[in-house]
């Protein structure tokens, strides 16, 4: 809080940094030091009965999957990107990984979120229960943020107790468009209800030792027997086979040192399309959501592969190298409501500077 | 619009009893672009406004105190549902209840299900984060909504979120679902649907203390298995229904029933039923009763829905309260709401949110109880805070629990809160006097709400 009012009474601008596993992420910071809150670490409540956890931002995702695995119990965030990286910048960038189109928004499982705006301000949104709606939602506001309306100091989380069976199958996926398109709406339609459903690409496979080939992971989780039919079901629909349940914890940190990650989405239904844009380029790594219509393009060297989308496709960078950007980065965003907001938490603009877009102080 | 008294009576309530307010004019558009054109009129004349759906809400949000009242229950249109994503984007003023129904030649419904559901408007669950039982599987409001179109209240039209890729930047949908008013009208909402389950299970379970039901719950939810539903309802509550119209065949002599659905595909949902029947008997059900058709399962629930009509039986005002628990303290929590009530001499019946520690007292009382009644009530709430809990899980905050914000929320946040109001409506004429206390507002010295309205019929 110190910090922060000494920034502000300056006007000196911070880059927000825990265990460092982000500062590539956004758009370009302008800062003259690092505001390091990896010391703000530590599990703080944890009730396994009441399937809620309060840690402070620094802590490792790794720290909670192993107290919550203890309790047979899970954070169902799991993120792509590193497992060191930080509850804070979790829930900052808003972070999803695979099982995200289901049950692991950061969105969706915050339930409390308590941190310091750009004023020095300290605040306390929401609360330590599941459902709360008392007052306006000042936790929906800090998720996602990126840090720009106030730097994340602890949160309350909602968790999940493991279901009795988890298992994950591999389907073989086309690389024809019609055929894509047939299985995509078959499995959507199907009497299955995945945890997950993930695209990878033929590189992507390969990095995570799946295989020469394009696949579809699809996650079904639940009591045994239901989950002993719903394979049935699928082995109807598709030729697929059963792998190792670490194959996700793989996908998730499978991403490459350096270069870009950006992620292209519209809605689930041009999935086919927006997934035939991407592996129109030969060895493209990539790996699409089938439930949240996002595609995720790991580019090691070049952003070339990002022309073959739509103009109306939306794209958010997750991290770029600088030198591979235009001189100048889009402007944050600019309409009246993200305005007012950052005038109102953070009016001398000194909590990371530019990650949502180019911005002046 | 509507000016006469006698026209404008009807508006001068919502679902909570206790409060009535005076607008100065209602105004009722017919059309969205009438909606935006009220609204510009309204802050060209720097007016205070108040919007209202159907008038259901628990916590007196929808009041106009000499303000104009906004009703958008005219604005009832189903712009679109697009089956294929499963989302449907949809006027404020349209039913909750009627939205599942277009949507069921799709086999899909719009999850949250309050308990007014066959009254209430979309556009009120968006600014109230309505729940209801099935919110324990699927979620609230919040979770549901994916794009909104609003006007601001000084006439700005804006769009918030997509439903047609991930937008970067501020989580603004998230930001104004939930805000009771103060931020805006929704003009439409884009909204989840969910598939229809292909199978659906109803467990009775009956308990002879509230403490064995409240541990079964726990139990339930630390197997994995995820409920649809999972409500509680207590003996006061039992004798109430079964005396009533809505007699579902409750045991009249039990402490406590758990009302316990599952749903999902039908493979697989035997097993579920069995585990939950077995936790269920292990901690002390003296039975477990699983419907056998549909006809049982509507009965069953038609119970624990119209359980507050029938408590309407008993006296004169019924208070619905709202308030949230860590699950792990609901034993404790209520053992204590049954001795305030012994102390204060009020008839509290409970239902409620058990699953999500969503507590729900009532109490059926006369108008010369009231101050008693509120006495207690205040207790209860106070009492629920120090378990670590909150004011509200669905109600909101509105009128009725201003007075219990600074019991969870520091001065700082209030202030931050204000901030977050000043960013939507910097005049603060959208529903003035809710929701953040007046005096939490450091820079609020003038108060809006006090000006006269200084438009004529």
């Amino acid at each position: 809080m110190d910090a922060v009012r000494d920034a502000y009474a300056t006007a000196e601008p911070l880059r927000i940094g825990g265990r460092g596993t982000w500062l590539r992420a956004g758009h370009p910071v302008q800062a003259t030091r690092i505001l390091d809150v990896s010391g703000l670490s530590g599990i703080t409540e944890y009730v396994p009965g009441d399937l809620t956890l309060t840690a402070s931002a620094g802590t490792t995702l790794a720290e909670i999957a192993d107290a919550t695995a203890a309790h047979g119990q899970w954070l169902s965030i799991d993120p792509f990107g590193d497992p060191h990286g930080t509850l804070g910048a979790t829930l900052a960038t808003a972070s999803a990984g695979p099982v995200g189109g289901r049950v692991g928004l950061p969105r969706d499982v915050t339930v409390g979120v308590s941190y310091v705006s750009g004023t020095g301000d300290v605040i306390h949104g929401g609360g330590r229960v599941v459902k709360n709606v008392a007052g306006f939602d000042l936790v929906r506001l800090a998720v996602g943020a990126w840090g720009t309306l106030g730097v994340i100091t602890s949160a309350t989380v909602r968790l999940r107790a493991r279901p009795e069976a988890d298992q994950t199958f591999a389907l073989a996926l086309p690389s024809e468009r019609d055929a894509l398109g047939t299985l995509l709406s078959t499995i959507r339609a199907a009497s299955v209800e995945p945890l997950a459903a993930e695209l990878l690409s033929r590189t992507c496979a390969q990095r995570i030792g799946l295989g020469d080939r394009a696949v579809m992971l699809v996650r079904l989780a639940g009591n045994a027997i239901g989950v002993h039919h719903q394979a049935a079901t699928l082995a109807r629909l598709a030729v697929c086979e059963e792998v190792a349940p670490g194959t996700w914890i793989r996908l998730q940190q499978s991403d490459p040192e350096g270069g870009a990650v950006v992620r292209v989405s519209r809605r689930p239904s041009e999935l086919s399309r927006l997934w035939l844009a991407a592996t129109a380029t030969p060895g493209i790594d990539a790996h699409g959501s089938l439930y949240r219509g996002v595609v995720r393009l790991r580019l090691p060297s070049s952003i070339a592969p990002l022309r073959n989308f739509d103009a109306g496709d939306r794209q958010v960078v997750e991290t770029m190298p600088e030198e591979w950007r235009d001189r100048s980065a889009p402007p944050a965003p600019n309409d009246v409501l993200s305005r007012r907001l950052r005038d109102a938490f953070d009016p001398a603009r000194v909590l990371n500077r530019g990650i949502l877009g180019r911005e002046s102080a | 619009m509507l000016q006469k008294r006698a026209e404008t009576f009807v508006y001068t309530a919502d679902g909570l009893p206790g409060y009535r307010k005076q607008p100065s004019l209602v105004v009722i558009p017919g059309s969205r672009e009438e909606v935006v054109a009220v609204v510009r009129l309204l802050a060209a004349q720097n007016v205070p406004w108040v919007p209202r759906g159907a008038g259901t809400g628990l916590s007196g949000g929808a009041l106009a105190d000499n303000a104009v009242l906004l009703g958008l229950h005219r604005l009832r249109r189903i712009i679109d549902i697009d089956a294929e994503n499963q989302t449907a984007t949809v006027e404020p003023g349209v039913v909750n209840a009627l939205l599942s129904r277009a949507t069921a030649p799709f086999g899909l419904h719009y999850a949250p299900d309050p308990s007014s559901q066959a009254a209430c408007t979309i556009g009120g669950n968006v600014a109230e984060n309505a729940g209801g039982p099935h919110c324990l599987k699927y979620g609230v409001t919040l979770n549901h909504v994916l794009a909104l179109t609003v006007v601001l209240p000084d006439g700005t039209v804006t769009s918030l979120g997509s439903a047609d890729g991930e937008v970067a930047g501020y989580d603004l949908v998230g930001t104004f679902v939930g805000s009771e008013g103060c931020f805006g009208v929704a003009l439409d909402a884009t909204v989840r649907l969910t598939r229809n389950p292909e199978a659906v299970r109803t467990l009775l379970a009956d308990f002879m203390s509230i403490d064995a039901a409240a541990q079964a719950v726990s139990a339930i939810v630390a197997t994995g298995i995820v409920p649809a539903a999972l409500e509680m309802m207590d003996r006061a509550t039992i004798v109430a229904v079964e005396a009533s119209i809505y007699a579902a065949g409750y045991p009249v002599d039990a402490a406590a029933v758990l009302l316990i659905e599952v749903d999902g595909l039908a493979v697989g949902i035997e097993p579920d039923v069995a585990t939950i029947n077995e936790i269920c008997l292990q901690h002390g059900a003296r039975m477990v009763r699983v419907a056998r058709d549909d006809a049982e399962r509507a009965r069953l629930w038609q119970g624990r829905k119209k359980a507050f009509g029938a408590m309407g039986r008993i006296a004169p005002h019924l208070f619905v309260q709202d308030a949230v628990v860590p699950r792990t303290k609901l034993p404790a929590v209520m053992a204590e709401i049954g001795r305030i009530a012994e102390v204060y001499g009020v008839n509290v019946c409970n239902v409620f949110h058990a699953g999500d520690g969503n507590l729900h007292p009532c109490v059926a009382y006369s108008s010369e109880e009231a101050p008693r009644v509120h006495e207690a009530m205040r207790l209860i709430m106070k009492l629920c805070v120090d378990a670590g809990g909150s004011v509200t899980g669905e109600h909101g905050i509105g009128l009725d629990k201003l007075e219990y914000m600074p019991l969870i929320f520091p001065d700082d946040t209030l202030a931050a809160m204000c901030k977050l109001r000043d960013v939507f409506d910097p005049d603060r004429r959208a529903n003035p006097g809710k929701v953040v206390p007046m005096r939490s507002c450091r820079e609020w010295s003038g108060l809006p709400a006090t000006r006269q309205p200084a438009v004529t019929a």
